[in-house]
């Protein structure tokens, strides 16, 4: 008996464990593996909403390096965080240097979303589906890649094209930085693609989604900025038949219940309000950091006190200017009942029910910028036409200001760009508009004269500490932003932008 | 030859008298029978020349003596057949009768007993003469009598290269083990702990009781840890437990209650109320000073600190958070039956430990029952099983923004209570000074709890066969469940400006099962034949864990008073599982001829889930050569050596820890809104790597064993080189990949070392003493990481970066060199350009030579070596009569750490309370300071990663001094006074010189942490 019992868990504990290699083969439950993915037309949809996802995170940084380098914001020196000394304030002071940890931040985040929309692509072309159901992914996804490279041209200049997914680590390597003109020829192809592959409009299920509209503004925003005036007026004329019309109000342009309307072309969806994960927190980043509950209305919370808008942008307002008081304020009434005057952009601060979340879309391209590029193209084509000065006084007197009328072409250029600064103001334009319209040494004397405007008088107080003698010091070199440093000592084949060591 | 005289009436000597008070019991015995004397002489029983200094007792009796210089001895006994117990180092313990009136003689042989001894080693044991790699045996004998709670506390000190540090005062704290330093830049390097026989993890865990332990083998190298395969690169430690003795029969009690607290020099001093209000106000006047050259009027600076000497209060919030005593108890049981069929082996002890901090505290409940039984004589089954339970207070403790860094910056001028006797709930948060809950009530009001159940079974069954054959097949088995929830409540203040109370309050909970279940085949044949001796043994292993999780969040409580998700306004939760298996082939030989010659090899072929698919199997080497020396003729004539044995060893291990699934490409969620819903997404979440494989570590150990004079002197030295290759490092890939690193096997790491243990034991009168020093060099090298140029970096600016090279040791302090305060424009003007620089900041080096000392990591060199020159353990012990003691040194020579908490504590710009010796900052080229503060007018160039902040952490440590007494009379109970942590020599400013927070790879960094407390503590065991 007592043998037989003996016996008996001998042969359990070697039947128990005498698996073969099945036993060794693990994998994480809680997710998906890249080999089983990629199989169904639902599991292409994930992977296209997962580019879109990352799009997110990109446009919640993008206020960095779009308006807070500019003319257009400031920061409230905050005497107690000098954390922020070698990242954000680089940027905002132009001290960027191939280690600015947020520049690094930049780079990384456009390949790490162009590895999902390489994937994907690639994924796509190998699968059996019908083409009906294949392009219209490939559309969203050519537009998005063709978005990044040329973000990242006009940052960097030239850039590393890849456009297939790598099959080892070690490829990586073998990559250097391709001249601005070819990428631009990839930014025109896909974006060739995008607007052959998209629809007009999507069903009420897929709103938000990229339409054939949004890569054609976007393809328009190519040629002018590669100043091909012909093809951009023809580009976005296109635009202007699609049935795009601005909104009466301008506040109700950026009210989030009234999302995805007539003069949005693409935005950015969030959505607050609720346990998704989805929502946006862009006035936590803008509000005074001293606000304590006067502008976000939430007990003791203040924001970060970002992207405040300079002292010059709100003088570039003219008078009865109605976009005014949408875009920004010149400061708050805490609850003490006090004034205070630092300025922040209001055009992103709307009620919201959970602390944290709000629901405020990014509008990326709205029709107004369409027709001020219209503008911009035209007169460059033929003088400030009838058409262009008719696009350009569309978008004036929705703001409550008169038309403007008989200006020479440079007066009329310069115009449309005043427009566009205080029509897009904190859309994150500025940037890209002044590195389009001015050469490196005039973008250099014009930032300039810009920084020493605010540090003779600072939009905000800096609680006693003076400003260093490289604060606000621009070089031309500077219109591109240095290669990151540690990508450079991972791979020396790759160069550094003139200027920057 | 004196005579010693006891009488009932005068044998109490002074002495005596004073141990009477504290030992009443024991004095009732001892002196109610009649005298009669007894005499003899102990010789050498090889050279017949007599013995001093040899202890004789009369068995259960309290009556003893030494032998003098002639070896001869007398003393007073109370039967007339008494029982003599003869005992000397290095030799065999005799009893001889005795009876008065005639002279004995003993005659004593060396005893070679330590050599005879079995150790515990990788699946299976050996005679420790035997033994041809690097093993160090803890000596229970030594160790026995000191109270501890911790296991891996047994081990500190005690053997060289094994190296085991409190890096924090937490109460039930874990203490971190390293051995032979760290060998991997990717994978963790703690070593694998094997309790009986059950291979565990690389924690013992906090549940196993000290007191069960039996013995305590450290395996070194890799000839004896390539049985262990891939786990074995970081050495082994083997635990067993205690059983029950061949027809012993007894009940133990144990019991150690004591306090414990952080003393005075071992607390950081910052400034009281009056003398931050006081700096508070030169700032303010210094600022108008410099940037206005004007002087200020008293008007100018804000009302709060204009009259610093009318500070209302003073706070000292480390010592309002510190528990002065904070008591300690330790309770055991255990009833050993060794009669019968089944022996068996059962303990219970319970153990409550308050923190040094209030409202931390730890409380455990152990039992345990070890069976064994022979069922006949070739069958025996066995089960050990160990039930444990802990629960825990604890609190957030690293860095600044934790309760110790909050209570050193708080504040000073705010009282702990209001008037009213409710809590002043914010402290700070106005005039510049940043803002935190005040810490006190932060302590008694957050709570903070974890429960943890663990089981550990281990059951085996052998059989013995054809004669040479055994067969063992065991399986193993634990599971642990753990609980946690924390609550923060409304009336708790945030940190920073303008967060008063009430706040949102949060829950946090969360709860854990581990599963891990472990089978091992063993079959076993040992032969020996003539002057051959061998055994052969063949195994199987097989190991499967699972950990399964649920945790949640909830936020916005409409009370404090209920504390349940079900409450919260908003929840989120989660779940999680992963899981791992290994799969083993195990083979091992040893061969000894004459007891001279010695040889050992094995061989593990492992396979485990955790690679990928192209690389899961790992082939493990080892082999072993040991030659007696002592056993050779021509050392008949060097009597005094009385072991010499000289060896060598290589093998290959591996390192496997690097969590579960690095080798998939797995996507995680990323999501979107659609048409105003949700719109589910995925992205890729890691470059998937087919072929990550194993991490190897070639490991040559030459060593020397030597036991002299008869035993008493005995001398171990090891010389060890081991080179660990294709890590499983987060190499960096050009992001354009997507991916910023990806796991690879890739790099080099080299350690070397020597490793000395030195050992005496001596008589003096009736002193036995020994003393045991032990002393480990340790050298470790980057030799390669991803090409020459490539650097792992890790920190931040403002808070140190360990960066490891090649050519260079891992994780290499880094930051500017700070080579003064500047005391004038002039000396700005210069000096390389630090944009910003202002008179009293510091001046750091242009170490590139470029004109211009960058506000980035350009400039930055290495500032520091955290890794000890030296670390080394000395034991000091002994007995005179029934009194016993044990000293334990620690300690580590000649290393850095760079103590970041005062880039926060010597923050100058007034927002934190800062250390005392900020008075002595620089105010102006007259008024210089000590060269240590900077100016308090601006930020910049004051608190980057500079070697300011790096202290040499050389220290001794009297870790811990034991003293006890032994009532003979009564069942031999002993009564001890012991206290840890005693005396700490050093010039670190901080408390705890071992600290290291960030570990692995970012070593030596002190962001403050839980305070090491000291212990006194009084004890005492009996058995029946």
């Amino acid at each position: 008996m007592k043998h037989k019992t003996v016996l008996l868990a001998v042969l359990i504990s070697f039947t128990l464990f005498s698996c073969g290699e099945d036993f060794l083969n693990k994998t994480d439950p809680t997710r998906l593996v890249e080999g089983n993915f990629y199989q169904t037309e639902q599991q292409m949809e994930q992977a296209v909403n997962g580019v879109y996802s990352q799009l997110q995170d990109i446009i919640r940084n993008q206020w960095q390096y779009n308006e807070f380098i500019t003319d257009n914001t400031t920061l409230h020196f905050n005497p107690s965080d000098r954390g922020q000394g070698p990242s954000l304030e680089a940027i905002e002071f132009w001290q960027i240097n191939p280690s600015t940890s947020n520049i690094n931040n930049l780079y990384n985040s456009y390949y790490q979303t162009l590895v999902n929309i390489n994937t994907t692509l690639a994924k796509l072309e190998a699968a059996s589906f019908e083409e009906s159901v294949k392009k219209p992914f490939e559309g969203q996804l050519k537009f998005l890649r063709a978005y990044y490279y040329f973000n990242l041209l006009q940052y960097f200049g030239d850039v590393i094209v890849i456009t297939e997914p790598l099959e080892t680590p070690e490829q990586a390597w073998e990559y250097s930085r391709q001249p601005v003109a070819q990428v631009y020829e990839l930014v025109e192809s896909d974006l060739a693609d995008a607007v052959a592959s998209l629809p007009v409009s999507w069903d009420s299920e897929n709103v938000g989604r990229i339409t054939k509209g949004a890569a054609l503004s976007l393809l328009g925003k190519v040629y002018l900025t590669k100043k091909e005036y012909n093809e951009a007026v023809a580009t976005l004329r296109e635009v202007t038949s699609l049935g795009y019309e601005l909104l009466p109000s301008y506040a109700d342009v950026f009210d989030p219940q009234k999302k995805n309307h007539i003069e949005s072309v693409f935005d950015v969806q969030f959505q607050g309000g609720n346990e998704l994960g989805e929502w946006s927190d862009f006035i936590y980043t803008f509000a005074p950091r001293e606000s304590v509950g006067a502008v976000i209305n939430f007990p003791g919370q203040s924001g970060a006190g970002w992207n405040i808008p300079s002292r010059d942008m709100i003088a570039a307002y003219e008078e009865g200017d109605l976009r005014k008081e949408v875009s920004l304020k010149e400061g708050y009434t805490s609850l003490e009942g006090e004034w205070v005057p630092v300025p922040f952009i209001n055009k992103y601060n709307h009620p919201h029910a959970i602390r944290g979340r709000t629901d405020d879309n990014w509008p990326v391209i709205r029709y107004a910028d369409v027709l001020l590029m219209l503008a911009e193209a035209i007169n460059e084509v033929s003088g400030p036409t009838t058409e262009a000065a008719g696009y350009l006084n569309q978008v004036r007197s929705r703001a409550g200001l008169d038309p403007l009328n008989n200006l020479g072409k440079d007066a009329f250029r310069e115009a449309v760009l005043q427009e566009r600064r205080v029509e897009l103001a904190f859309e994150n334009h500025r940037w890209f508009d002044l590195k389009r319209t001015k050469s490196p040494q005039e973008l250099a004397d014009f930032l300039n004269a810009y920084g020493d405007f605010e540090k003779s008088n600072p939009t905000t107080s800096r609680s006693g500490i003076p400003f260093t003698a490289a604060d606000f010091v621009f070089e031309p070199h500077e219109v591109l932003f240095p290669i990151p440093a540690n990508q450079i000592l991972i791979n020396n084949n790759l160069t550094q932008n003139e200027g920057y060591k | 030859m004196k005579r010693v005289k006891q009488s009932p009436d005068t044998g109490l000597g002074a002495m005596w008298k004073s141990m009477a008070l504290i030992f009443l019991l024991g004095l009732c015995f001892g002196s109610l029978y009649a005298q009669h004397s007894v005499e003899g002489t102990v010789l050498d029983s090889a050279s017949r020349e007599p013995l001093p200094g040899v202890s004789v007792k009369v068995k259960g009796e309290s009556t003893g003596t030494s032998t003098g210089p002639d070896g001869r001895f007398s003393l007073e006994v109370q039967s007339q057949e008494a029982v003599l117990e003869v005992s000397f180092l290095g030799y065999t313990t005799r009893e001889v009768p005795a009876r008065p009136g005639q002279p004995v003689s003993v005659l004593l042989s060396p005893d070679n007993e330590s050599l005879e001894q079995v150790v515990v080693i990788g699946y299976g044991s050996k005679r420790k003469r035997d033994i041809t790699s690097a093993v160090s045996v803890i000596d229970m004998e030594q160790i026995k009598d000191r109270p501890v709670s911790n296991i891996n506390n047994m081990m500190v000190g005690q053997a060289p290269g094994v190296v085991v540090k409190q890096n924090t005062g937490t109460p039930g704290e874990e203490l971190d083990v390293k051995i032979r330093g760290i060998s991997s830049l990717g994978a963790g390097s703690a070593p694998l702990f094997v309790i009986d026989g059950f291979a565990m993890g690389t924690s013992a865990g906090r549940n196993l009781n000290a007191a069960d332990v039996e013995s305590i083998t450290v395996l070194k190298d890799a000839a004896s840890t390539a049985i262990y395969g891939a786990r074995g690169s970081n050495g082994v430690v083997l635990i067993t437990t205690k059983s029950a003795k061949d027809d012993e029969l007894s009940l133990g009690f144990d019991v150690n209650y004591g306090i414990q607290n952080v003393p005075a020099s071992r607390r950081v001093e910052m400034m009281n109320g009056v003398e931050f209000a006081q700096y508070k106000k030169e700032s303010f006047m210094d600022k108008i000073r410099y940037f206005e050259g004007r002087e200020p009027s008293i008007e100018e600076v804000p009302e709060d600190y204009r009259y610093p000497e009318q500070t209302p209060y003073s706070t000292d919030w480390m010592d309002e958070i510190l528990h002065n005593n904070a008591p300690f108890q330790d309770y055991n049981i255990t009833l050993s039956s060794g009669k019968g069929l089944v022996k068996s082996m059962l303990s219970i002890n319970y153990l409550n430990q308050a923190g040094a901090v209030i409202e931390t505290g730890f409380e455990r409940f152990n039992i345990r029952a070890n069976l064994h039984g022979d069922i006949n004589k070739n069958i025996s089954l066995g089960w050990n099983i160990a039930g444990a339970f802990f629960r825990e207070q604890y609190a957030a403790t690293n860095g600044r923004d934790a309760i110790i860094g909050s209570a050193l910056w708080a504040d000073p001028r705010e009282p702990v209570y209001n008037e009213d006797g409710s809590f002043n709930d914010y402290i700070g948060g106005h005039d510049g000074v940043f803002g935190t809950a005040n810490p006190v009530q932060e302590m008694k009001e957050m709570e903070r709890n974890r429960n943890n159940a663990d089981l550990i079974s281990n059951g085996y069954l052998e059989i013995r066969f054809l004669k040479d054959f055994t067969f063992r097949s065991s399986v193993n088995a634990r599971l642990i469940n753990e609980k946690m929830k924390e609550f923060r409540p409304s009336t708790l203040a945030g940190r920073g400006f303008d967060q008063p109370p009430p706040r949102e309050a949060w829950l946090s909970e969360g709860q854990w099962e581990t599963l891990n279940v472990a089978a091992d085949q063993v079959l076993t044949y040992a032969k020996t034949i003539g002057d051959h001796d061998f055994s052969i043994m063949a195994g199987y292993s097989a190991q499967e864990e699972t950990g399964k999780s649920l945790t949640a969040g909830g936020n916005e409580f409409p009370n404090d008073i209920v504390r349940f998700l079900g409450s919260a306004e908003r929840v989120d939760a989660g779940s999680a599982e992963a899981s791992w298996s290994m799969l083993a082939y195990i083979a091992r030989v040893h061969y000894t001829f004459m007891d001279k010659y010695l040889f050992s090899a094995t061989f593990r072929r492992e396979g485990s889930s955790r690679f990928g698919i192209n690389n899961k199997w790992g082939n493990f080497p080892a082999a072993s050569l040991g030659w007696r020396v002592s056993e050779e003729s021509f050392m008949d004539n060097a009597g005094w050596v009385s072991d010499l044995k000289l060896r060598g060893s290589w093998g290959v291990t591996g390192n496997n820890d690097i969590g579960n699934y690095r080798s998939l490409s797995i996507l995680n969620p990323a999501n979107y809104i659609l048409g105003g819903g949700f719109a589910s997404g995925q992205v890729l979440g890691a470059f998937a790597n087919t072929n990550l494989g194993w991490e190897q570590s070639n490991q040559v150990n030459l060593g020397l064993d030597a036991s002299l004079f008869r035993n008493r002197l005995y001398f171990t030295a090891e010389y060890y080189r081991k080179i660990t290759n294709d890590m499983l490092l987060p190499i960096e890939i050009p992001v354009i990949s997507g991916f910023t690193t990806t796991f690879s096997n890739i790099g080099k790491v080299q350690n070397t070392g020597l490793e000395f243990a030195l050992g005496y034991r001596t008589s003096v009168n009736k002193v036995n003493l020994y003393a045991d020093l032990n002393i480990a060099f340790n050298r470790n090298k980057v030799l390669e990481i991803n090409g020459e140029n490539d650097e792992i970096r890790s920190g931040s600016f403002y808070s140190t970066y360990n960066v490891s090279r090649p050519g260079r040791p891992i994780g290499m302090l880094h930051g500017y060199r700070m080579l003064g305060i500047f005391n004038t424009e002039e000396e700005i003007a210069a000096w390389p350009e630090q944009d910003g620089a202002i008179p009293g900041v510091y001046k750091y080096e242009d170490t590139n030579g470029d004109g211009i000392i960058s506000y980035d990591t350009q400039d930055m060199v290495e500032i520091g070596n955290p890794h000890p020159k030296a670390v080394w353990g000395f034991t000091l012990g002994g007995d005179y009569g029934n009194f016993d003691f044990n000293l334990l040194f620690t300690g580590a020579q000649d290393y850095d750490v760079f103590r970041n908490i005062e880039a926060t504590t010597m923050n100058m710009d007034g927002v934190f309370n800062i250390l005392r010796s900020g008075k002595n900052r620089w105010r102006s080229a007259e008024n210089p300071g000590d060269g240590k503060g900077p100016t308090t007018n601006t930020w910049k160039w004051e608190r980057e990663s500079n070697s300011r902040y790096v202290y040499d952490a050389s220290h001794a440590w009297l870790k811990n001094l034991t003293v006890g007494y032994t009532i003979p009379t009564f069942h031999n109970i002993r009564v001890y006074l012991s206290a840890d942590n005693l005396l700490l020599i050093t010039n670190y400013p901080g408390n705890n010189p071992d600290v290291d927070q960030r570990g692995g790879i970012q070593p030596g960094v002190d962001d403050e942490t839980y305070p090491v407390p000291r212990t006194f503590s009084l004890g005492a065991s009996v058995k029946f």
